[in-house]
């Protein structure tokens, strides 16, 4: 899977200029797109990382990828205490995973007394006051309800991911700012640099995560979701065991909303600290599978590719601009009922209303595959589609 | 802002605050709030009792009740038609939603919420959330279509008001606002009568031996799951009401924020109380009405933090988990559910 | 045709096999006592009976009528009773609403109440008072009223004695057979003494399956062939 999303870029850059291209652009995702399901995914990795793996629901989720974004574009502007606008972006990254991490002891210390709805709750509370807060933070920005841009001033250059202080093992990442690549044949954009260097940054953090819930810590966590009481019984603390899923899994979360401040230069508050964002991790969490930890990344790609597919701008293709260019203007402008012509029946029901979609894809998942994609893969396969597919095919070519 | 200025702002903001005219007209907008928080919690919090079900979808179902409202008005009421028929027209269109959300809530616990009881709670919380992204963008859809603002509030269902509602009376030297007191009596009203049918009626009688031991319930012979659709489909119809209600309120008014502006304030709420006790959730109800209306005074005359109002909810929602996480009246054990 | 059949029943509960192959019989008037040890599956008996605890595998037929398949109140509905271990009460309903509530729909419940305080004088005087704040006998009171008033022709009694002081029992064991007088029980008790006494036949569980039976007049208490079962 690292390999094809590896090869991506190239990918989608060979298909959009072959004969297909306008098919590839209406349904594949942009690169750039790309770039934000790679740290999107990220966070909603590290929100299965706590919630499917001890079941317990952190619906404050938010304010751990709010504290990254609005820890880097502060610092950035150099608006954090003691940290120059020049530290490198990766030291950053650390810090506010740090900070993170601080912030998820404090309030996990005071919510694992509590279960079920009851911590869902409290966690969604403490997140709604880190909102209204930066909300109404002045310090931020002149205009703290849209949040903050990292200033081109102080600020100037992109943001490095790679080795801090060695130049050569660095790369910017940014829309615009980023760094270009020639490399013998391969060119690569700004962009798709963002895309292989955030890539990489996600990747490591997988690994990382990965390698926890196959230690020993993992199998503790895996025993008290299951019956915490047993758990308990043959020695193991769950408090602690929660607190540190807790904390590690803010660490994660707040370099994920490091990396979308970083990528995107800016963060506002209802798109890093509100609860819908939480929403939005959940919602790639379930259809990607819950509790599989690498699920939500493929949950939250679903979710982005209908998203642009539906989308009204119609950049980077889509479906409106797709039929437009296809299909003769006799079929778009032909009357529906009353009026409505078949292009205004797709821009009123279909572009820019995604979460619809999305919302039903959802409902049908929990009810209907509450494993999610990446589970049911798995259950199907008897393992991690890793280590089980080929095996799997195996058996077929015998056969 | 100095301690040298800020310090006599407050003391003079104070001494403002407990002058007669202020404090009547915060606990007028207060209890305005509370009535309204009461009317919305009560449903979430008989729903999280009698099933154990956490309703995301709740707001949603209080938005839908706003436009619903909004468009009974629009088309029943012209401009030449005088106060008096506006409150009746109001009152047939309370019925018309009351009727109208509470066969959706019926229709969502019988099609979705029912196939889940066996399942861990999480995913009551997970359906309803997608539940309520379902039913914000159908809603967002169905009103962009009509060529109407989904974000602000829908000014044509506002002039729908009464005229003697919309400017404040001053009665002895006191301001009160007329729509203040409307959302006051529609609401104790509301909740009377839902007191009422707990009980006083054999059906409310069995809702609340349901909340508490839904097995026994049903070994006594009575269908627990024909009771659960009928408290789903009435907390979802008293919540569509408490839209409608708000559909006339300038500060809130028929939008689609609405969703998530009632949901959030009436978890606070249900916790606040005690999940699952009706007395709770109308007592927090009061309380959390109160803190909003002090504290949306003090932003607007002294401390100019924008949040400070919801902060403060969201700050006696954490205090309460902390200190008392089984709520106000809760006697349940926590987690349990 | 016997009034209560279970032919093989076989119930889980999750992942754990409880019932494993369970046969039992019970006659119009009979009092049944169901003995074994803890953890045997005797409440799992009685839930799998209500359908509270569905049985996979097997039949339960109630004067030849199939339960299995049916909701809890539907078998309810058709005449059997449910007093339940730890009673059950509706601790937040009053001592009259709990027994009005038993009182099925249509039946007269003015009737109901009076059949209940002439039972049991005691509750009367305490009608208004919440269920939660009684006493442990007088909520097993309480729980035996509420399976009278129900117009059940089976009850289903789970551990009666439980927790009582031992004058407290010996009410119990007097309103039970004054019950059994009208109804036909299957009693699933730990105080041997008062089984026995109460029934005319009883069934021994082990492991999910009946390991005994016969008529209660063969067994003393102290019978060697009911401790090899009973005693851990």
């Amino acid at each position: 899977m690292v390999a094809a999303l590896a090869l991506y870029p190239f990918v989608y850059a060979l298909l959009v200029a072959s004969p297909l291209g306008t098919e590839a652009e209406t349904l594949l995702p942009r690169v750039d797109t790309m770039v934000g399901v790679f740290y999107f995914g990220l966070f909603a990795m590290s929100f299965d990382f706590v919630s499917g793996y001890t079941g317990y629901l952190s619906f404050g989720h938010a304010i751990f990828y709010g504290t990254g974004a609005y820890f880097v574009v502060l610092a950035a502007n150099g608006q954090v205490p003691l940290l120059a606008p020049g530290t490198p972006f990766m030291l950053m990254l650390l810090l506010a995973g740090l900070l993170a991490v601080a912030i998820a002891l404090a309030i996990g210390a005071l919510s694992f007394r509590l279960s079920g709805v009851y911590f869902a709750m409290i966690t969604l509370g403490f997140a709604q006051v880190a909102y209204v807060f930066v909300r109404g933070w002045d310090y931020v920005s002149e205009n703290p309800k849209d949040g903050a841009a990292v200033s081109t001033d102080v600020h100037p250059d992109g943001f490095d991911v790679g080795i801090p202080w060695i130049d050569a093992l660095n790369l910017e990442i940014g829309r615009l700012t980023g760094d270009t690549v020639e490399f013998l044949f391969v060119s690569l954009s700004g962009t798709e640099v963002s895309y292989y260097m955030v890539g990489l940054v996600v990747l490591v953090c997988y690994l990382a995560m990965q390698r926890l819930i196959h230690s020993p810590f993992g199998t503790v966590l895996l025993a008290i979701r299951e019956n915490e009481e047993r758990a308990e019984a043959v020695g193991y603390e769950p408090f602690q065991f929660k607190l540190a899923a807790f904390a590690i899994s803010g660490f994660f979360a707040a370099v994920a909303g490091g990396l979308s401040g970083g990528y995107g230069r800016s963060v506002a508050p209802d798109s890093s600290m509100y609860f819908l964002v939480t929403g939005d991790a959940l919602l790639a969490s379930i259809i990607g599978g819950f509790g599989t930890l690498a699920g939500p990344l493929y949950g939250r790609l679903f979710d982005e590719t209908v998203r642009e597919f539906l989308s009204k701008r119609g950049s980077g293709g889509g479906l409106l601009p797709y039929l437009r260019d296809h299909l003769p203007a006799s079929v778009i402008e032909a009357d529906l009922v009353g009026g409505l012509t078949v292009g205004g029946a797709i821009e009123t029901f279909l572009n820019g209303h995604a979460s619809l979609y999305v919302g039903v894809i959802f409902v049908l998942f929990v009810l209907y595959v509450p494993n999610g994609l990446l589970g049911t893969v798995r259950d199907r396969l008897g393992g991690t589609v890793a280590k089980q597919l080929p095996d799997y095919l195996d058996r077929y070519r015998r056969d | 802002m100095t301690g040298t200025v800020l310090a006599p702002l407050f003391v003079d903001a104070l001494g403002e605050f407990f002058r007669p005219g202020t404090l009547s007209e915060v606990l007028l907008n207060g209890l305005s709030k509370a009535a309204l928080y009461a009317m919305i919690a009560s449903g979430l919090t008989l729903v999280f009792g009698l099933l154990g079900v956490l309703n995301f979808a709740h707001g949603s179902f209080t938005m839908l009740g706003a436009y619903l409202g909004g468009l009974v008005m629009v088309v029943l009421v012209g401009s030449a038609t005088g106060d008096l028929a506006r409150v009746l027209f109001f009152l047939v269109g309370t019925l018309v939603v009351f009727a109208a959300i509470g066969a959706l809530g019926g229709a969502v616990e019988v099609g979705l919420i029912r196939q889940l009881y066996d399942r861990p709670p999480i995913y009551q919380i997970l359906l309803t959330f997608g539940l309520a992204l379902v039913l914000d963008e159908g809603a967002r859809i169905v009103v962009a279509f009509y060529g109407l603002q989904p974000i602000t509030d829908w000014r044509d269902a506002l002039g729908t008001k009464p005229g003697f509602m919309a400017e404040n009376l001053e009665v002895a030297g006191l301001t009160v606002a007329p729509l203040a007191l409307f959302q006051i009596v529609f609401g104790v009203v509301t909740i009377g009568a839902v007191w009422l049918f707990l009980t006083r009626t054999r059906y409310g009688m069995v809702v609340r031996a349901g909340s508490e031991d839904d097995e026994m319930t049903a070994a006594l012979g009575i269908d627990v799951n024909r009771v659960f659709t009928t408290v789903f489909a009435l907390g979802s119809a008293v919540a569509g009401v408490a839209g409608m209600l708000l559909m006339w309120d300038p500060v809130w008014g028929a939008s689609l924020p609405l969703a998530h502006e009632t949901l959030l304030p009436a978890f606070v709420v249900v916790i606040v109380g005690g999940l699952g006790t009706f007395r709770g959730t109308v007592v927090a109800a009061g309380l959390v009405g109160l803190v909003d209306a002090t504290m949306t005074w003090w932003f607007q005359n002294a401390i100019t933090f924008t949040g400070l109002p919801e902060m403060m909810i969201f700050l006696v929602l954490v205090l309460t988990l902390i200190v008392r996480p089984q709520g106000l009246f809760g006697v349940e054990e926590v987690g349990g559910h | 045709m016997s009034l209560l059949e279970l032919d093989g029943v076989e119930t889980y509960y999750g992942e754990s096999h409880i019932l494993e192959g369970v046969d039992l019989e019970i006659e119009e008037g009979e009092v049944v006592a169901l003995m074994g040890r803890n953890g045997v599956g005797k409440t799992t008996t009685l839930r799998s009976i209500l359908q509270l605890t569905p049985p996979r595998e097997g039949s339960i037929r109630y004067r030849g009528e199939e339960l299995v398949g049916k909701e809890t109140h539907e078998v309810a509905d058709a005449g059997v009773g449910w007093i339940p271990e730890d009673r059950r009460m509706f601790s937040q309903l009053t001592v009259e609403e709990n027994v009005r509530i038993a009182v099925p729909k249509g039946s007269d419940v003015e009737a109901g109440l009076e059949l209940a305080w002439d039972a049991f004088p005691d509750l009367e005087e305490i009608r208004d008072r919440d269920a939660g704040d009684l006493s442990g006998g007088q909520q097993q009171m309480l729980a035996i009223a509420r399976g009278l008033v129900g117009e059940n022709d089976l009850l289903l009694v789970d551990e009666p004695s439980e927790g009582l002081a031992p004058l407290i029992v010996e009410a119990v064991h007097d309103a039970l057979e004054a019950v059994a007088g009208e109804t036909t029980i299957l009693l699933v008790e730990q105080n041997l003494p008062m089984a026995l006494d109460l029934a005319d036949r009883f069934y021994v569980l082990d492991h999910g399956v009946v390991v005994d039976s016969g008529d209660a007049d063969e067994v003393s208490t102290d019978s060697e062939r009911l401790r090899r079962h009973l005693s851990a």
